[in-house]
């Protein structure tokens, strides 16, 4: 079977074998059972030592598993690890998740363990994630291996961002951060060593996926970096590819004799090879969020003139300096508002309210002075896009206004992109706005950064059409 | 390989390494502009009745990497000068060749155009805010070859130095054509492949309408 195909059935088995499941509440072994008990899939957990886990009962070995198993999850150490592969793929299990460490990472005894599984993978045609992957999770397949805290229930709701991670704690904090704030996770495929299963399997099998609509990566190495960068560069036509790449690349040590090596230094050659193949770059784990995020939510932005709406006024001010603000990002600008839009925000509100951009409706304003002006800026064909600051905290403004803004935002062909704070509360705002469908950031700058993605995302994909 | 590259190959000079005449001769293949000159031999007389004043004196072995600071260069020389200029650059450099080129006037800023090899993705091509300061700006773009005219002017408007393109105090250079040179540089990189470790062409002008590579310097892989 090909294998992108073949990829389905990995990433939706019907029958899982657990290889090492465990009784105890502390072990991988049974941290992984236990989360896959939600799934309603059958499981079949192996382990020598137990009878029964949770009221399931354990097989006892690998050649007492039944022949039709989709899955197995290997979640005992490296060289035991290897071993239950091999007898395995007696079996006829097609489909592999190592969990374990202890490979090519550390030593020429581990590299050795994890070459024997990429040759296991080849010769015998199966499918190899890991060793050292955090798992997998998709949360409208209801499947989740991962064996670590990363907020399962705050994530499951029809995202639509599938996200490919080489290590795990980046992984996990991205994870973390995204439960908190509301983020549309499609899947989360933890790469770990890639003895087998790559970033290009991920990508082409994503790319195609109705259900994924940006795609997301974290990578250490791109061993095959011109075959990644071509791929991506297809997918971008369809669905935005960011990228968070870690590690510099080192020029040759024989290329300091020119300028050319000398400036070549640092990673300016992957930036500017992922400009060219239409990849959106980011530097930490809260951009690659705030970027999928946005990006998954809103479809990009017909040009780059930014009004901004706020009850607060320094914000609005502060927001303005990000706009203008030279940026190695898409160049926003402030939108020059039309003599109308004036006139009717001040009708609406109060005549002393400042309506030229940043239009400040001060914290006298109410829900239906937010509103109304939100309408009144999205309908001036000199804006392409609209950051709203909106806090809670003046006496006219209540939580209703989340879904008032979220109302429009569906109706509205122009983005619109929420900076907002609620003290201890914003994080929960955050993602209650969410929830409504909206892309709120709990600080300016990422708000502003946010409509660059959008405003560079439309551009990118502007060029691809030109090209095609 | 491209039978221009071959023919190029079997004739260079030094087999070893280009110098700069060669590598002048290289980026030509590629339509890139050079000044008009010729490279004479320790024991050659001045002979240069066909290339204009004012001159260039310039030493020209592959082995002389900063040419400048090595007094290897002489600028503003005419006609009446020339000959005691090539002279004094013989003495300095007696066992090596000497260039002499037609000076080119220019307007403008100077620019860099290069190649270096990544180990993981192979040959990228580079623009930058040129001449002997270029390291310091470190004011770069770079893209993997080959690169499209449209990737390259992406790429100049990436630099601190793009606005000279608007027309800034007057100047008016061309952009088109600069992605232009960028982009055959970065097919040259292409076609030679491997074999090709770094190039610099430092600077590039913009002279009568033309870029002009003004220093061209190529290294092959050991």
């Amino acid at each position: 079977m090909d294998k992108i195909a073949s990829l389905k059935k990995f990433l939706n088995p019907k029958k899982i074998a657990v290889i090492g499941a465990s009784k105890s509440k502390d072990k991988v072994g049974g941290i992984v059972f236990r989360r896959l008990l939600d799934s309603r899939r059958r499981l079949f957990p192996v382990n020598p030592k137990e009878n029964a886990i949770e009221g399931h009962k354990v097989c006892p070995d690998i050649q007492s598993l039944p022949e039709d198993i989709d899955l197995a999850i290997i979640t005992i150490s490296a060289a035991a690890a290897v071993k239950s592969v091999e007898m395995c793929i007696k079996k006829g299990i097609p489909n592999y998740i190592l969990v374990a460490g202890g490979f090519g990472e550390v030593g020429a005894e581990g590299r050795e363990l994890e070459e024997k599984l990429t040759r296991l993978a080849k010769e015998k045609n199966v499918n190899i994630l890991g060793p050292n992957s955090l798992g997998i999770f998709l949360p409208d397949e209801n499947i989740d291996t991962i064996f670590v805290e990363h907020g399962d229930k705050a994530l499951d709701r029809n995202g639509r961002v599938a996200c490919i991670v080489q290590s795990g704690s980046v992984g996990v904090e991205a994870l973390g951060y995204a439960s908190n704030t509301g983020y549309g996770m499609r899947a989360f495929v933890g790469l770990g060593n890639k003895c087998d299963l790559d970033e290009i399997d991920f990508l082409h099998y994503f790319a195609r996926d109705e259900k994924t609509n940006c795609l997301g990566f974290y990578l250490e190495n791109i061993e095959k970096g011109r075959q990644f960068l071509t791929a991506a560069k297809d997918a971008t036509k369809d669905k935005p590819v960011v990228v968070l790449k870690a590690g510099r690349t080192h020029t040759a040590a024989s290329a300091v004799s020119s300028h050319t090596g000398k400036l070549a230094g640092s990673d300016n050659v992957i930036s500017g090879a992922l400009k060219q193949f239409g990849i959106q770059r980011v530097y930490d784990d809260e951009e690659f969020c705030d970027a999928t995020k946005v990006l998954s939510m809103l479809s990009g932005a017909p040009g780059n003139r930014v009004a901004v709406l706020t009850a607060a006024g320094g914000y609005g001010v502060m927001c303005t300096d990000f706009i203008e603000k030279k940026d190695m990002r898409a160049p926003l600008k402030m939108a020059k508002l039309s003599k109308d839009t004036q006139k009717r925000i001040k009708e609406a509100t109060f005549p002393f309210a400042a309506c030229e951009n940043p239009v400040d409706i001060t914290a006298s304003a109410d829900d239906r002075m937010f509103s109304q002006s939100l309408d009144i800026l999205i309908e001036d064909d000199g804006v392409d896009i609209i950051i709203c600051i909106a806090f809670f905290a003046p006496p006219g403004i209540s939580e209703n206004l989340i879904d008032i803004i979220a109302d429009k935002i569906k109706k509205s062909d122009k983005p619109v992109i929420v900076f907002t704070k609620y003290g201890p509360f914003t994080d929960n705002s955050i993602k209650n706005l969410y929830y409504a469908g909206v892309a709120a950031y709990p600080s300016v700058g990422r708000a502003v950064r946010a409509a660059r993605f959008l405003v560079e995302r439309t551009k990118i994909k502007q060029r691809l059409e030109q090209e095609a | 390989m491209e039978k221009k590259l071959k023919l190029w190959f079997e004739t260079f000079g030094d087999k070893e390494n280009p110098d700069e005449f060669d590598a002048k001769q290289l980026v030509k293949l590629y339509s890139i502009k050079v000044p008009k000159g010729k490279r004479l031999g320790p024991e050659d007389e001045l002979n240069i009745n066909d290339i204009k004043p004012p001159y260039v004196v310039k030493v020209c072995s592959s082995n002389i990497l900063h040419k400048t600071e090595q007094k290897g260069v002489l600028l503003n020389s005419d006609k009446e000068c020339i000959q005691d200029n090539f002279k004094l650059m013989q003495d300095r450099f007696p066992k090596k060749n000497i260039l002499v080129e037609n000076q080119s006037t220019y307007m403008g800023p100077e620019f860099i155009i290069g190649i270096i090899k990544d180990p993981a993705l192979g040959h990228a091509v580079m623009v930058g805010a040129g001449g002997v300061l270029t390291e310091i700006y470190k004011d770069t773009a770079f893209r993997l070859v080959p690169c499209s005219v449209n990737e390259a002017t992406d790429m100049i408007d990436e630099l601190v130095l793009s606005p000279v393109f608007d027309n800034f105090r007057g100047m008016s250079l061309d952009k088109k054509k600069l992605a232009q040179a960028i982009s055959q540089v970065s097919r040259l990189a292409h076609d030679l492949g491997d074999k090709l470790s770094q190039l610099d062409i430092n600077p590039i002008v913009f002279s009568d309408g033309e870029w002009i590579a003004l220093d061209v310097k190529v290294m092959f892989e050991e």
